[in-house]
């Protein structure tokens, strides 16, 4: 087991921990099926953004845009919208806008060789101006029943505890056919998966939404990309050591401007859901929505140096960083105090870890 | 009762016992030298003395003028008059001379930087020195030489008793060492005792009253160096016959691999300034081509150059295999079968966060995944395959690689590059900095690939390893060849004139 795995499981059982005493603290309404998957839901933004910015993070760099490009890349699908353009032509224009913000910075970056942290500053305020300069600083309404679907629409109970079904077959058998095997994770693995068919199961649910969907379908890939891929292998090389990576034959500039690229599609997807759900282009969206992917990621243990992290870790990073939400507003914590609560929750989820070294 | 007296001192790292028991003593005034192999133990010692490594991390005693001292820092050492100048300077660069000299302990007058007392007490110092050096200037517009004074000047105006220096001589030119000895020999006549660590015999003898020697990170024996011979000290240094450590038998040279003509390499700070100038040689399978020359000489930067990551401008014509092209990046000159193992495995190495296996196959992962997802199964048995042979001892192959020893992260570069299948394998320094064990052993890895047709060329920086292991020897001198030597014709002595540029 590697140290990254280690944290992850620790922050795992964090984050179990803050589940029932949050449950304690609303008498219950916490742990309500309904609200769990309310929950999800709530995440799927931020947790797509992070997923993303855990392979940037995974480099040593960082996207300080993304919360900006959420706002842009809303503003211009209902831009779509209001030229008369349908869900697929909305949803083809938003990509390409993030691919091409996410582009952008990686020509800054890896052609001009300015530091990411402030080239995606830059680009923080300008998608930001653009946005506001857009939408003539008004939320722009989408009325189109297709592309209110995408996050709002529910996959059937049953096709969705069938998909779990053989989700934890699928546990089963690469843990029986694993040489090294790991019980902790196939028991982890079953226990989250019996979670989410109670959840599903109960009536007060309708079924899984598809922003959920969306965000799991992120996550696995994600999660394979970094792990099974060459691609994630070279992310890991070169956080690791990008000179060792570089004289290894790896096409560094080649590969950080892909990253950003990615990270700009990721921001894209999360745009969309976003904006699915508002049913509307809001150019003052995603306001320090970055900080939110950049502290699940670095409570899910991605070390801000680069080379080592897990996508499983920045998700449980990105489900502390929901429970808080969702706690604080079920207890009626004044939003101002909310700020608070959360900055003091993560640096001390950070600093367990750093003792721990 | 001598000054210092260092008794009994052993030093653990994990997995390696670097010093055993090791005693050491210095008069006042006196220039004692270290003397030892890389990884015999010199830098090791010198770091306990001055609170590198601070007391309880190692065991024995350290007593100056008679008292035991611990050291629990850097600080405490200076506090008793130990001071070090290391390998690798530490000054800051935009920073005065003066700035330097007094750097964490500037004179101040009411909270207040006192820039003109600062100035005028290191020109004191530096007219003491008889260095010629405006205390203005930024260090950055300095030689390493001059820095290298600078260093010293902050030293004395630490009122330093005990003066350290490791390795000073091995970026300096010619002019400078022998400014520098000037210098020296001039402290110990006002009553400094110097520790001066090298493992060049010349310098010892021309410089220091007596020698201890180090090997393996124990002590062999105290001489003085009136009485002396080269001989016996390199035999106490090495401690076994040359033709044990170096197995390279002479080749029967095979065909040309790689034909270098005219090759150049522009510096990319100063154009018009060449790290490689016109350099032309070939390379057989099967044969090893030494690479010899001082630091600065350019053959780092030739090797860069060939391997398609020099960073500035360059030109030639090369031909590897059948094919000619001057590769532009790494991966062309792998794909044409070139492999570097760079000199600094940590720094530009290894990866030494990553598992030892992902560092292994790090170079070889175009075609571990064709489709761009990693086949574990097949990158797993080409690692096994490579770590047996090269016999890297590791508990498991996810073991991150910056937790083994120096000679095995070795191997493990040595590995990664093997796992290419390279036609021409290019060796920067590749014993620097791990021990005679592992040494012996990384010898033999080269012969074998020799007698296996594999073409290599050495960059040493050690004459003994460099002509033994050579079939021939390119020396060179401020980026040219200064010359190639046969097997037969090469010494230690010829390889310095040319290097030096004296023929």
């Amino acid at each position: 087991m590697t140290r990254s795995n280690l944290r992850s499981y620790s922050m795992l059982g964090a984050l179990v921990l803050m589940g029932l005493v949050s449950a304690l603290l609303t008498g219950g309404v916490f742990v309500r099926p309904d609200n769990l998957m309310n929950l999800a839901v709530q995440v799927s933004v931020n947790g797509v953004l992070a997923v993303g910015m855990t392979l940037i993070i995974m480099t040593g760099g960082i996207d300080l845009g993304v919360g900006s490009m959420l706002a842009l890349i809303g503003v211009a699908a209902a831009k779509v919208f209001g030229l008369g353009g349908g869900a697929v032509a909305a949803i083809v224009v938003a990509l390409a806008a993030g691919l091409l913000v996410g582009a952008w910075n990686g020509f800054f970056l890896t052609r001009l060789g300015l530091p990411p942290f402030i080239v995606t500053l830059g680009t923080m305020t300008i998608a930001r101006g653009l946005a506001l300069v857009m939408s003539e600083e008004r939320a722009l309404p989408i009325v189109n029943h297709a592309f209110y679907q995408l996050g709002n629409a529910n996959v059937p109970r049953v096709a969705a505890l069938a998909a779990l079904g053989l989700m934890a077959a699928y546990g089963l058998w690469t843990h029986l056919r694993s040489a090294n095997r790991n019980w902790l994770h196939l028991a982890l693995t079953l226990a989250g998966l019996a979670l989410a068919g109670w959840v599903l199961g109960d009536p007060s649910v309708e079924g899984l939404p598809m922003t959920v969907v969306i965000f799991a379908v992120v996550a696995a890939a994600g999660s394979f990309v970094l792990n099974r891929s060459r691609f994630g292998r070279h992310l890991r090389a070169i956080g690791g050591n990008a000179s060792a990576a570089a004289l290894s034959g790896i096409n560094v500039r080649r590969t950080l401007f892909l990253d950003y690229a990615l990270m700009g599609l990721l921001a894209a997807v999360a745009a969309l859901l976003l904006a699915s759900r508002l049913a509307s282009g809001v150019p003052t969206a995603g306001n320090m929505a970055e900080l939110d992917a950049i502290a699940a990621v670095v409570i899910g243990g991605t070390s801000l140096a680069g080379g080592s992290g897990t996508v499983g870790g920045t998700l449980v990073g990105a489900f502390i960083i929901g429970l808080l939400n969702n706690v604080l507003v079920l207890m009626n914590v004044q939003s101002n105090f909310q700020y608070i609560i959360k900055g003091l929750i993560i640096m001390g989820a950070v600093l367990l870890d750093v003792r721990k070294k | 009762m001598s000054l210092l007296e260092m008794a009994e001192i052993s030093k653990e790292f994990p997995g390696v016992l670097a010093l055993e028991r090791v005693s050491v003593s210095a008069e006042r005034g006196e220039v004692l030298a270290l003397l030892g192999e890389n990884g015999a133990g010199k830098s090791t010692l010198v770091k306990i003395l001055s609170g590198v490594y601070p007391y309880p991390e190692y065991g024995g005693e350290i007593r100056i003028g008679g008292r035991v001292c611990r050291f629990r820092g850097t600080r405490d050492a200076v506090e008793a008059g130990v001071t070090i100048i290391h390998q690798e300077l530490n000054l800051v660069p935009q920073f005065s001379v003066a700035e330097n000299i007094f750097l964490g302990r500037e004179p101040a007058r009411r909270g207040a930087i006192d820039q003109a007392a600062m100035e005028r007490e290191a020109a004191a110092i530096l007219a003491r020195m008889r260095v010629e050096l405006d205390p203005r200037t930024p260090v950055y517009q300095l030689s390493v030489g001059q820095q290298q004074l600078v260093e010293i000047a902050k030293a004395l105006s630490l009122q330093a008793r005990i003066l350290i220096m490791d390795e000073p001589t091995s970026a300096l030119a010619q002019s400078e060492v022998l400014h520098l000895f000037d210098l020296i020999r001039n402290l110990r006549r006002d009553g400094v005792t110097i520790i001066y660590i090298s493992h060049k015999l010349e310098e010892i003898f021309a410089l220091a009253d007596r020698v201890t020697v180090l090997r393996d990170g124990q002590y062999v024996g105290t001489r003085s160096v009136a009485e002396a011979s080269r001989d016996e000290l390199v035999s106490m240094m090495v401690g076994r016959e040359l033709g044990e450590l170096y197995p390279k038998a002479q080749a029967g040279l095979g065909e040309a691999v790689l034909e270098v003509e005219g090759l150049s390499a522009e510096r990319p700070d100063r154009p018009g300034a060449f790290a490689v100038d016109g350099v032309s040689f070939q390379l057989h399978a099967g044969e090893v081509l030494g690479l010899a020359g001082l630091l600065g000489a350019g053959r780092t930067e030739l090797a860069l150059t060939l391997f398609g990551a020099w960073p500035g401008p360059c030109r030639g014509r090369v031909r590897i295999g059948g094919c000619e092209a001057l590769p532009r990046s790494p991966r062309e000159a792998i794909d044409a079968g070139l492999a570097l193992v760079t000199e600094d495995r940590k720094l530009t190495g290894l990866v030494l966060g990553m598992g030892t296996g992902e560092n292994v196959s790090l170079a070889s992962l175009p075609d571990l995944s064709p489709l761009g997802v990693v086949d574990r199964r097949a990158e797993e048995s080409l690692v096994r395959r490579y770590v047996q042979e090269l016999r890297v001892k590791v508990s498991r192959l996810e073991q991150p690689v910056g937790t083994l020893s120096g000679g095995n992260q070795q191997k493990v570069v040595l590995a990664k590059w093997l796992a290419t299948n390279p036609k021409v394998l290019i060796l920067d320094e590749p014993t620097r900095g791990i021990d005679v064990g592992a040494k012996a052993e990384v010898y033999q890895i080269i012969g074998e690939l020799a007698a296996r047709g594999v073409a290599i060329l050495m960059i040493s920086s050690e004459l003994p390893e460099l002509l033994a292991m050579s079939d021939r020897i390119l020396v060179m001198h401020q980026g040219r060849a200064a010359a190639v030597l046969d097997r037969v014709e090469a010494t230690q002595e010829r390889i310095m004139a040319y290097a030096t540029g004296g023929v």
